[in-house]
């Protein structure tokens, strides 16, 4: 390259480099103006909202300061709610993680046909959450439905059963719906992460006399511990926003009801709009909190290998 | 490796188990939707429909019965059916055509403040929906726009747009520059670029963003229960709405779910290597 | 030529003085469309026949009832008309009515129809008439009168223990395994059960100073959920009824001769249910007074009524909707699909031509309804409701006693008092 070429592709790109600010600014306009307008904006509303009353059945909207917040303390409703939306976290995180990894390494092992397998596995994530709801509504039906069908033809006594009356079976039924759809989604991240696993550690481990257990505690297991935590993280967060299905299977039954749906219920029925507003931030606070656990967890663990 | 015999036929006892635990739930809601309403609680129980019936859907559809309870059924849920499918399309293809713009911005561009604004934007992914909900709500309230397809719409683009702009960017910035460097020594111009050169080669990751999105617009259900209540309501509101109202009537609720589950069905059959890129691209947060 | 052309104008003359006489000048809103909002069921050919009346083309869409004021909140917080005429429930009153949604009718319904509907008065606040009222809904109990004669039971119960003892003598012959139908999931048909039985029971929910008056465990609210929690565990209710409403154990389990006592019955239902094309159990189904714990009846009304949302864009033709429905002539014809009419006159024709289901029973209740709140409904009902219908489930569950179950409520009650 001569020095002409040389400090013409120079000027080119200093003049380009003006134009590229300018264009890039116009291209990354849409998207700054959409979520500032729709996201935003409303983030903060919300925020100064929760410290107001506001209520379509009352006029005004006085400034009242921490009190949605201090209500909160003395609200039993809410209590039971987040005892509720705990018990979902831990449970759908724990039998995600487990099976969703078990899953994994039973799909890595399969060679023929992956592609069928994994679309048959992903369709429960693919559908709305309400039709999940539906499909397993039917299948809980008392009367009718497939789980007592196939109890009772096993000889168990599980004629009409009403899954929902005992508050543990109901809060399992609800859970297993959203293991159900949400599963897919570590299944596939774990497996992934499996997949670029090299092949020539495995043959080492093989060389050395180990068996398959052995290969699977100490190389797959740690190397795809990074993948394990994303999902985890996926697994809370969408745990803690649980709504679609314990709304459609058990509506605003007290036993069985998480925050979000106490949320709606203040903020719908009971139209205590600025209330609502400070749950909803206390809620994402708390999501993100916990998510952030675990991702300091393997930070940290991550480090040392 | 060589797979011992007891070992293989763990492995297959363990895809049928999953199979059927992914796959047995769909499969009997299909069959329910074909089976008459009476043979619903014979025992034992049939896994196979022993009577074939299109009654369900004949009256989902309208086909001989015209009202169900006094309501032309059909008619909703072919308008059900309509908005889910535009408000869905609305969005993938807005919010992909936006993402993709920006994410060749953010990846190719040098501007003032390009790392700060693709941070805020990506970090917008951990906000759920309903922190935002109501002030969002008395924004649409405010420019008549709740139960409108623009409104409804843009709030899907907004739920969307960080997470197809975070998987649109890494895929930009895995195309080698050199292409893009020829075409610039040659006098092309950056949107020329764009247009011609990147995202062609970018097409599996634009098809992840678009899947990701349609699915996700398809499937949400709080956002449209508030947003779209009566004239743009899709699917998702619907079919809730019906087991509810026609209770007894298990055969018109499947039916009308296994109408729903063919949209998504299809897509993860037929489109299946790209969502799971997608997915995956998308969760390495 | 000029005869020609005097003849044409003749013609013409002709045809002008003729076309207002073909114009259909008894349809001035003819090719107008409205939706309509009601819950379900409603009969099949409502939108038919008033197109055929009006030339007005019916959207109707139908809920569940419980799904109906969610939807109507959402839709008028934002300013827009979930319909052109919704259901309006008496207990909506005091909330809508603050929030100033509803069209005022008093201008445009006449004065005879008001005075014909006598729970038209639940409707009117302030002067303002909020909804013109469909549906006559008051209690009385639903009896299957073949299921208490197969169990040997010749007379009808006027007591609650006697209720009781016909419930537990069905079962044990056999007749049905769950005789007695109470919804008891979270949902309005709970409530009102409730409150049924704590009329039954002699009391009532508040004081004039809405003070909760079913706190003492001898209170007619304290001993009425007793009695639910108490049926529940003697096996006379179904277990399933923890998820069902009341509409859905009426059509899925009294209409098909699954249980025999309908504890919180609306008259309206005697239609359908004896209706071959509708029930199982048709020619079985009779309506008693309520029985009570002293034996002299009471009862309540939840009356519901048609309205239409300010922001409406047809009002002319929502009204001719709303006038249409409540005419004598359609109230005598919606009665055979279970729509009990709220005109008096209607009523008494009904009565008088013998074709009032249990005719002696519905006018003895009718005689001792009053209104649930004397003082008018509150606007914090919707709250109320909810933390009566959870409690009771919660009851019903086993996971609260009765006792934390109407502290809970009163509490409730005390909360949405205060925001």
């Amino acid at each position: 390259m001569t020095a002409v070429t040389a400090i013409n592709m120079e000027r080119k790109r200093g003049a380009a480099s003006n134009g590229d600010a300018i264009l890039g600014l116009i291209m990354v306009a849409p998207i700054v103006i959409t979520m500032a307008a729709l996201v935003f904006f409303p983030l903060i509303d919300t925020m100064w909202d929760s410290l107001h009353r506001i209520n379509p059945m009352q006029p005004g909207t006085p400034f009242i300061g921490a009190a949605n917040y201090t209500n909160m303390l003395t609200d039993s409703d809410l209590r039971a709610s987040w005892i509720n939306t705990f018990i979902y976290v831990v449970i759908a995180v724990a039998a995600e993680t487990v099976f969703g990894v078990a899953a994994a390494a039973l799909i890595n092992q399969v060679k023929f046909g992956r592609r069928w397998l994994l679309a048959a596995v992903v369709l429960p994530w693919a559908l709305p959450g309400v039709v999940n709801a539906v499909i397993w509504m039917w299948i809980y039906q008392p009367g009718a439905g497939l789980l007592n069908g196939i109890l009772t033809t096993l000889g168990l006594p599980f004629d009409n059963h009403v899954w929902f009356n005992d508050r543990v079976s109901a809060i399992i039924a609800v859970t297993v719906v959203h293991v159900w759809r949400m599963m897919p989604l570590t299944i596939v991240i774990v497996l992934a992460a499996m997949q670029s696993i090299p092949e020539h550690l495995y043959e080492a481990a093989r060389i050395d006399g180990a068996g398959r257990s052995k290969m699977f505690t100490s190389i797959t297991l740690p190397l795809i511990r990074g993948a394990i935590a994303i999902a985890m993280t996926n697994a809370t967060v969408s745990a803690f926003n649980l709504f679609d299905e314990a709304w459609v299977l058990t509506s605003s039954s007290l036993d069985t009801r998480p925050v979000l749906i106490q949320i709606y219920l203040e903020t719908f029925q009971n139209l205590h709009f600025s209330y609502g507003m400070a749950l909803s931030l206390v809620v994402t606070v708390v999501s993100l909190l916990v998510s952030l656990l675990y991702v300091l967890r393997v930070y940290h663990t991550t480090r040392f290998d | 490796m060589h797979q011992s015999w007891p070992f293989r036929i763990m492995i297959w006892l363990g895809v049928a188990v999953l199979l059927l635990w992914s796959l047995g739930p769909v499969y009997w809601t299909l069959v329910s939707s074909i089976t008459p309403a009476a043979d619903f609680s014979a025992r034992p129980i049939h896994f196979f429909p022993q009577n074939f019936t299109l009654n369900h859907f004949e009256r989902l559809l309208g086909i001989n019965v015209d009202r169900i309870g006094g309501v032309e059924v059909w008619k909703q849920f072919r308008s059900a059916l309509f908005n889910s499918v535009v408000s869905s399309l609305a969005a993938t293809v807005f919010c992909v055509a936006i993402a993709a713009l920006g994410g060749y911005a953010f990846t190719r561009l040098k501007f003032p403040g390009r790392r700060p604004l693709f941070i805020a934007v990506v970090a917008t992914i951990a906000i759920p929906g309903y922190a935002v909900l109501i002030p969002l709500y008395r924004l649409m309230i405010g420019l008549h726009m709740v139960d409108t397809f623009v409104g409804i719409t843009l709030i899907y683009i907004s739920a969307f747009l960080p997470l197809a702009l975070w998987l649109l960017r890494s895929v930009f910035e895995s195309l080698p520059i050199a292409l893009e460097e020829a075409a610039q020594l040659d006098g092309a111009g950056r949107l020329y670029i764009l247009f011609r050169i990147v995202l062609p080669l970018a097409a599996p990751g634009l098809t992840a963003a678009a899947i990701l999105t349609f699915l996700g617009a398809w499937g949400q259900y709080m956002v449209p229960l508030i947003f779209s209540p009566t004239q743009t309501k899709p699917l998702t509101v619907l079919i809730p709405e019906f087991a509810t109202k026609n209770f007894i009537d298990y055969g018109l609720i499947t039916a009308a779910g296994s109408i729903a589950i063919i949209i998504p069905a299809l897509v993860v059959v037929f489109l299946n290597r790209y969502l799971i890129s997608g997915l995956l691209a998308g969760s390495v947060k | 030529m000029r005869r020609e052309i005097f003849r044409s104008m003749i013609a013409l003359a002709a045809v002008a003085w003729a076309l207002p006489a073909l114009a259909d000048d008894a349809k001035p809103l003819a090719g107008k469309s409205i939706t309509v909002l009601l819950p379900s069921p409603q009969a099949a050919n409502i939108a038919a026949d008033f197109e055929k009346a009006t030339g007005i083309h019916v959207d109707m869409q139908t809920l569940s009832w419980d799904d109906i004021r969610p939807k109507l909140v959402t839709a008028l917080i934002a300013g827009t008309a979930p319909a052109d005429v919704t259901e309006f429930d008496w207990s909506w009153t005091g909330q809508f009515n603050a929030a100033g949604w509803y069209m005022p009718l008093q201008d445009v319904i006449d004065k005879d129809t008001v005075a014909d509907i006598g729970v038209a008065k639940i409707f009117t606040v302030d002067g303002n008439l909020l909804g013109v009222p469909y549906t006559n809904d008051f209690r009385v109990m639903l009896v299957n009168k073949k299921q208490f004669a197969d169990a040997g039971i010749t007379k009808m119960p006027t007591t609650l223990d006697e209720l009781v003892a016909d419930a537990k003598q069905i079962k044990a012959k056999g007749v049905v395994q769950y005789p007695i139908g109470l919804p008891l999931s979270p949902t309005e048909g709970a409530s009102t059960s409730w409150y049924l039985l704590t009329k039954a029971f002699g009391g009532d929910l508040f004081d004039k100073d809405f003070k909760p008056l079913f706190l003492t465990p001898d209170s007619a609210g304290y001993k009425a959920m007793a009695l639910e929690a108490q049926l529940l565990k003697d096996g006379l209710v179904d277990p399933a009824s923890t998820g069902l409403k009341d509409s859905q154990i009426n059509d899925s389990m009294f209409a098909k001769g699954l249980t025999s006592i309908m504890i919180s019955g609306e008259p309206g239902r005697l239609g359908q249910m004896n209706d071959p094309a509708q029930s199982s159990v048709a020619g079985q189904v009779i309506a008693i007074v309520v029985p009570t714990a002293s034996g002299v009846t009471r009862s309540y009304g939840l009356p519901e009524a048609l309205g239409i949302p300010k922001v409406s864009q047809n009002q002319d033709a929502a009204i001719a909707f709303v006038k249409w429905f409540t005419t004598k002539q359609f109230q005598i014809e919606n009665y055979a699909n279970g729509v009990l009419p709220t005109r008096t006159s209607a009523l008494a024709d009904l009565n008088a031509a013998g074709k009032l289901q249990s005719g002696d029973a519905l006018v003895a209740q009718s005689k001792v309804i009053d209104p649930l709140f004397a003082q008018g409904t509150p606007t914090w009902y919707p709250q109320f409701s909810s933390a009566v219908n959870t409690a009771i489930n919660g009851v019903a569950k086993g996971q609260v006693t009765v006792d934390q179950a109407m502290q809970n409520i009163a509490d409730a009650t005390q909360k949405a008092m205060t925001q």
